[in-house]
């Protein structure tokens, strides 16, 4: 920090020091952005973690080493074999061509960087760009500390670094950039009501389509925002012209990602965008009447335009409905409706319901991913609520409905995550900017021990800034944020105790956000670690041990079957053709594989013949306790395919009849002979872990298994890893004879001739009963007689 | 022994389309005399045959990973233990392994035999038993009504099986089998007449026979899914000396007298199915390109023409002779045929040409040439049917050029529009300041 002359000198020149100092706060926000998502390379290696960032991962280097063209055309024949996937059509590329431009720049410039490490470093260096885009957007809404405050946050905040962390290559790393730097743009759009920065934020928003699914929040929640402004009369030409300008640059910009494609005006996602345009249009349309029809009185003025609007309104809502009901506009995905009605995706897409970050959020992950910012939040919205603007009502809807859908969906926790700490920035610096003022006015003292202290000033001197800011958008507010109504007479005891208290506050928020990145959101699932009794570090690397076995092993075009978790890790880092994947685009074909996985083995031996199926994968946790294996998945597995074939699988058959899932001699017969159970199983029953627990102790469920007696008919054993975390089975062509089904026909009617083996080491001969004797010097009259030599007659 | 194993080893070098190495395993070398025709004439088509007894200690069929034989003849019903490395187990995987086995019993079954049967899928009834036809016997017969005088009608109708001449009955006495009827691999080459039966001939009938009617099979077929042949037949008699030149007539009035019974032409005809003379098929080079081009791309594109050629050849007095059918299909498989058609012979290949449907994925040509008689010909080859590329569209449909007039008469607004706004504007301005 700057050395006390150094800010004595900068006093006369406040704005210089200002930009100084919140110059340097970014840089040391973004290095932490940075600094504190590389537990994993540091602990591990400079890996790819999880599942999609490896489907992520294959593609760009598919449009690293094949070109853009190539990979906006590439058809992926060694996915969902055997229907093949359209990746450039079914893929949001903007992560990849970021990745792949900064490749390419790199490369330019002679810095040679392989694709993987761009890859790996990505997400953090865009979660730097991310605190500035929150510093950029906090500004706009409230003032330059509290912004300063936000970027630290968000920086930090183990909600957001749960998605961003070095290796987790995925959309949300680059998406929550995009978004928060649209939502800065609109602001900024609609405060100046330009149409530039309206074109900017159009152009944001297509960065955001372009990288993640979630931009349908934002093409939401800007209509939202503008239609309460409409509602609460804070109609003005800045909205509207920002509002136009963006909606069709936006719509337009959209249209042009091809999975997209017309989805912007064949959804009803997408539909409440277009209606507020067009009550927006006839809103200044009656505007405009309003100005030129002076014949009627102001109150018959009022109603009328009321009345206008509002049956403007509901002709608008009117054509959305019928659009929807004939059919030209698709109603609500499951998707989206699941967001609305929980227990839906549970009743009638298990696939969405499976996926256990679609699960409704936790108290506890609230606090755990946001600590004291989700006390403080509500504070924020207070204050803005307070000191409403046009742009505030914006931050507070965002807040409102992204605290929603955090509760309803464990996985929007990250869109939440952004506004939370705007919000508890704006608290904290409102409650700072009240306790570290001096209490002699005019004269600004500044302690230079700690950054808030200086926010804290900064923001006194940033008040002519914002009130700048506001002149220049042309519109007279009312509402300053300064205290300057309230008592400003506390004790200086009372607010060095505040002050002290909330500084406790923000360390300890530190503190728990590094332990929870360390601990909780750094390991790259990929490679497992374990601890000892004395602390050292146990590698289990199964998942690669299998996968690399798979490569080394096994033919290139031979097609693995695991449920859909492993495919894109298969994919990847087996490079085998894989049967279904984590893009969970064809319902069917999964429920296909549940199927088989489900089913008794010769049943599923037809499935797998069917798909040409060469190694079937799973992953077994019973060993070491691993919970995420397929057996506890396989519920899972069951409800989606119930829900495709109802008649051959019901769940009801995989329960105990007190329905209970259980796995040890209690469990229904159907789930110990389903192929699932006897691949993870198989050669379990013969395993004792240790001497406390009985052979086949399953550690992951804690209890004994049911059958420990399986064999297969149609497959064998392949490959199991160590710690038999991954099991490859392999499937057998079909038998070259069919047996007798069963055991031939023995009756006693009449006595059989007994028949003991005679055969040793030494003595090979074989025994036939009707053997013909010859005896020298006899004819030959009886038979069964002693069987002696006949020599052969050839010689 | 030396120079025997340097002659078979000779034999396999010269002869290898010759008949091939066959042991002849039998009950007593008698045996070898007795069915003499049958030897004789598959010696004379070129088999290499080497004689040894079922109990010979020195029995082997593999010697150092190899297989010493092509076939083998097992005319030893009543072998209760093979002997050498021989076993039930190693006879399946020589099945296994390609090789062609004929099987004969009788009455005298021992378990190796009924063993293989049902590895095979054949069940035969027990020793002691035989087949029992009250009204059907020969004139020969000794009383029991076992001497069997199997009608024609009840062969197969299968030309590479049976041969062409079968108007004379085959005289059978043996035992009988039972096949499942599910059982998609196995041939009822010979069955009983509908009053036959298998049980014990000096017994009561106190049980449910094991066989009743037409399920009793007289003489079962083999064709594993690796090509290889086995034929069980329940009567060792069926090849014998005696059974080829005997008279065939039916004990009951008015029925037909033939001088000679048809079983030395059925034996035959069989003999050159089972061991791999008749009805051989190989699939050989597979060609697909697009339409009017030479090499297959690395990627089909939906709706392009293609076509696919493949040559298919048939064993012939051992060589390799162009096949001809013309019920050869072929499919083009996504997990179930999108297109099924007839292939053309076009000199020695068969060629089909079609229009690859709309769906992309990946897709098999697949020939699937499953006949009776003829060895089953599988030819797979996996190709990918892609999507258009983005270049791939029409670039100007008829439905967008409304569209297009309205983005160009627009721009033209447009255009129009600021200039009238630019030039107007001024002169409002002075004229209202």
């Amino acid at each position: 920090m700057a050395g006390e002359s150094n800010i004595r000198t900068a006093l006369s020149n406040p704005a210089g020091w200002q930009s100084l100092l919140s110059f340097s706060i970014l840089a040391l926000a973004y290095l932490a952005a940075f600094s504190s998502r590389l537990f994993a390379v540091i602990r591990f290696e400079s890996i790819i973690h999880e599942f999609d960032p490896w489907f992520n991962y294959r593609s760009t280097h598919h449009l690293v080493n094949y070109g853009f063209y190539n990979f906006l055309n590439w058809f992926d024949e060694r996915a969902w074999y055997p229907l093949g996937r359209i990746v450039g059509g079914t893929v949001y590329p903007g992560l990849m061509v970021t990745a792949g431009t900064i490749h390419w720049l790199l490369n330019s410039l002679h810095i040679t960087v392989h694709i993987r490490d761009v890859c790996v470093f990505l997400a953090p260096t865009f979660s730097g760009l991310t605190s500035i885009a929150t510093y950029l957007l906090t500004k706009e809404l409230w003032s330059q500390g509290a912004g300063l405050l936000a970027a630290c946050f968000i920086a930090i905040v183990p909600g957001y670094i749960s998605r961003s962390v070095a290796g987790s290559y995925d959309n949300e790393g680059i998406a929550i950039f995009a978004l928060l730097f649209t939502y800065f743009l609109w602001v900024k759009s609609v405060k100046t009501g330009s149409i530039f920065w309206a074109g900017c934020t159009a152009l944001a928003y297509f960065y955001m389509v372009s990288a993640w699914g979630g931009y349908v929040y934002i093409i939401n929640l800007i209509p939202l925002h503008v239609f309460v402004l409409l509602l609460m009369g804070r109609f003005s030409y800045r909205i509207f012209v920002a509002y136009c300008a963006f909606f069709i640059l936006g719509l337009l910009l959209s249209m042009q990602i091809p999975f997209v494609g017309f989805q912007p005006i064949r959804t009803s996602e997408h539909m409440a965008s277009a209606g507020v345009f067009a009550l927006l249009i006839a809103y200044g349309f009656l505007k405009y009447l309003h100005t030129h029809l002076s014949s009627l009185t102001k109150s018959e003025m009022r109603s009328l335009f009321f009345f206008a609007v509002a049956a403007s309104a509901a002709a608008v809502l009117m054509a959305v409905v019928y659009l929807t009901y004939a059919g030209y506009v698709a109603p609500w995905s499951g998707r989206f409706y699941s967001l609305y009605d929980t227990g839906y995706a549970k009743i009638h897409i298990p696939i969405i319901a499976s996926v256990s970050e679609h699960q409704p959020t936790t108290w506890v992950s609230f606090f755990f991913d946001l600590h004291v910012l989700v006390c403080t939040f509500p504070a924020g919205v207070w204050f803005c609520i307070k000191k409403i603007n046009d742009e505030r009502v914006f931050i507070v809807l965002y807040a409102i409905s992204a605290s929603y859908f955090a509760g309803v969906m464990v996985r929007l926790m990250l869109t939440l995550t952004p506004v939370v700490c705007i919000l508890s920035a704006i608290a904290f610096s409102n409650v700072l900017e009240r306790y570290l003022v001096d209490d002699t006015p005019k004269v600004h003292h500044i302690e230079d021990e700690s950054e808030d202290d200086e926010e804290g000033d900064k923001r006194n001197k940033s008040k002519d800034l914002y009130d700048k800011v506001t002149k220049t958008a042309g519109k007279v507010r009312k509402i300053r944020h300064e205290p300057s109504g309230e008592p400003e007479s506390l004790g200086g005891n009372v607010k060095t105790i505040v002050v002290m208290a909330v500084m406790m506050i923000l360390m300890m928020f530190a503190v728990h956000c590094t332990w929870v990145t360390s601990n909780a959101y750094s390991s790259p699932s990929v490679v497992l670690a374990s601890y000892n009794h004395d602390g050292s570090r146990n590698i289990l690397d199964d998942f690669r041990e299998a996968y690399y076995w798979l490569r080394q092993n096994t033919d290139d075009h031979s097609r693995v079957m695991s449920w859909w978790d492993y495919g894109y890790q298969i994919a990847g880092m087996a490079n085998r053709t894989t049967l279904v994947d984590n893009n969970t685009w064809n319902n069917s074909h999964i429920a296909l594989v549940g199927k088989a996985m489900s089913s008794n083995e010769t049943r599923a031996y037809e499935i797998m013949k069917a798909l040409d199926v060469d190694y079937v994968l799973v992953i077994f946790g019973g060993v070491i306790g691993y919970s995420g294996d397929d057996i506890n998945k396989f519920l899972w597995m069951v409800r989606i395919a119930e829900g495709e074939h109802p008649k051959e699988i019901r769940e009801g058959d995989y329960f105990t009849p007190q329905g209970e899932f259980r796995v040890d001699k209690a469990g229904s017969k159907t789930l110990l002979n389903c192929l699932m159970y006897k691949l993870c199983y198989y050669r379990f029953g013969e395993m004792q872990l240790d001497f406390r627990t009985p052979p086949g102790f399953d550690r992951t469920r804690n209890v004994e298994i049911g059958n420990k007696d399986i064999s297969f008919q149609h497959l064998e054993e392949a490959y199991t890893t160590e710690h038999w975390l991954v099991r490859i089975y392999k499937v057998k062509k079909q038998d070259n004879r069919v047996r007798l089904d069963h055991t031939v026909r023995k009756t006693d009617i009449k006595p059989k001739t007994k028949f003991t083996s005679r055969k040793s080491g030494k003595r090979k001969r074989g025994f036939i009963k009707n053997k013909m004797l010859i005896k020298k010097g006899k004819r030959p009259s009886s038979k069964n007689k002693k069987p002696s030599r006949k020599t052969s007659s050839k010689k | 022994m030396a120079s025997r194993v340097l002659i078979v080893l000779l034999a396999a070098l010269v002869g290898v389309h010759a008949g091939g190495r066959t042991l002849v395993l039998l009950d007593n070398l008698a045996i070898k005399e007795s069915h003499s025709v049958f030897f004789k004439s598959l010696a004379d088509r070129g088999f290499d045959l080497t004689f040894k007894t079922a109990d010979d200690s020195s029995l082997a069929l593999i010697k150092y990973g190899e297989f010493l034989f092509e076939h083998l003849i097992i005319f030893a019903p009543s072998v209760e233990e093979f002997g050498g490395n021989l076993d039930t187990s190693a006879l399946t995987e020589f099945i296994d392994g390609g090789g062609n086995i004929l099987v004969a019993a009788s009455s005298e079954i021992g378990e190796p035999i009924r063993e293989l049967a049902s590895e095979c899928g054949v069940e035969f009834d027990e020793e002691k038993t035989a087949v029992i036809d009250h009204l059907n016997y020969d004139l020969a017969d000794e009383g029991q009504h076992t001497l069997i005088v199997a009608d024609p009608e009840n062969l197969i109708d299968v030309k590479n099986i049976v041969g062409t001449k079968r108007d004379a009955p085959i005289l059978f006495r043996g035992v009988g089998m039972v096949a499942d009827t599910d059982n998609p691999l196995v041939l009822d080459v010979l069955t009983g007449s509908s009053t036959s039966y298998s049980f014990y001939p000096d017994e009561k009938v106190s049980e449910y026979p094991h066989a009743v009617g037409k399920n009793t099979l007289l003489v079962a077929a083999l064709q594993a899914r690796n090509n290889a042949r086995v034929v069980f037949t329940g009567s060792l008699e069926l090849f014998s000396d005696q059974f080829f030149t005997a008279a065939v007539q039916k004990a009951i009035a008015g029925a037909q007298k033939h001088d000679k019974s048809g079983n030395e032409a059925f034996a035959l005809a069989l003999s050159r199915w089972v061991f791999k003379e008749e009805g051989v098929l190989r699939g050989g080079v597979v060609k697909h390109h697009r339409k009017g081009e030479q090499e297959p791309p690395t990627a089909y594109t939906v709706m392009e023409e293609v076509v696919y050629s493949i040559v298919i050849e048939q064993l012939v007095n051992g060589k390799w002779v162009p096949f001809d059918a013309n019920d050869v299909q072929l499919e083009f498989v996504r997990i179930d045929p999108f297109v099924r058609t007839t292939m053309q012979r076009k000199g020695g290949k068969f060629v089909a040409e079609f229009k690859l449907p709309d769906v992309y994925g990946v897709f098999q040509y697949r020939v699937d040439y499953n006949r009776l008689g003829y060895t089953h010909l599988f030819s797979t080859t996996q190709v990918s049917v892609r999507p258009f590329t983005h270049t791939q569209y029409e670039r100007f449909i008829a439905a967008a050029y409304p569209y297009y007039a309205s983005a160009f008469s627009m721009m033209f607004g447009l255009f129009v529009f600021s200039l009238v706004f630019l030039h107007h504007r001024e002169d409002t301005k002075e004229k209202t300041e």
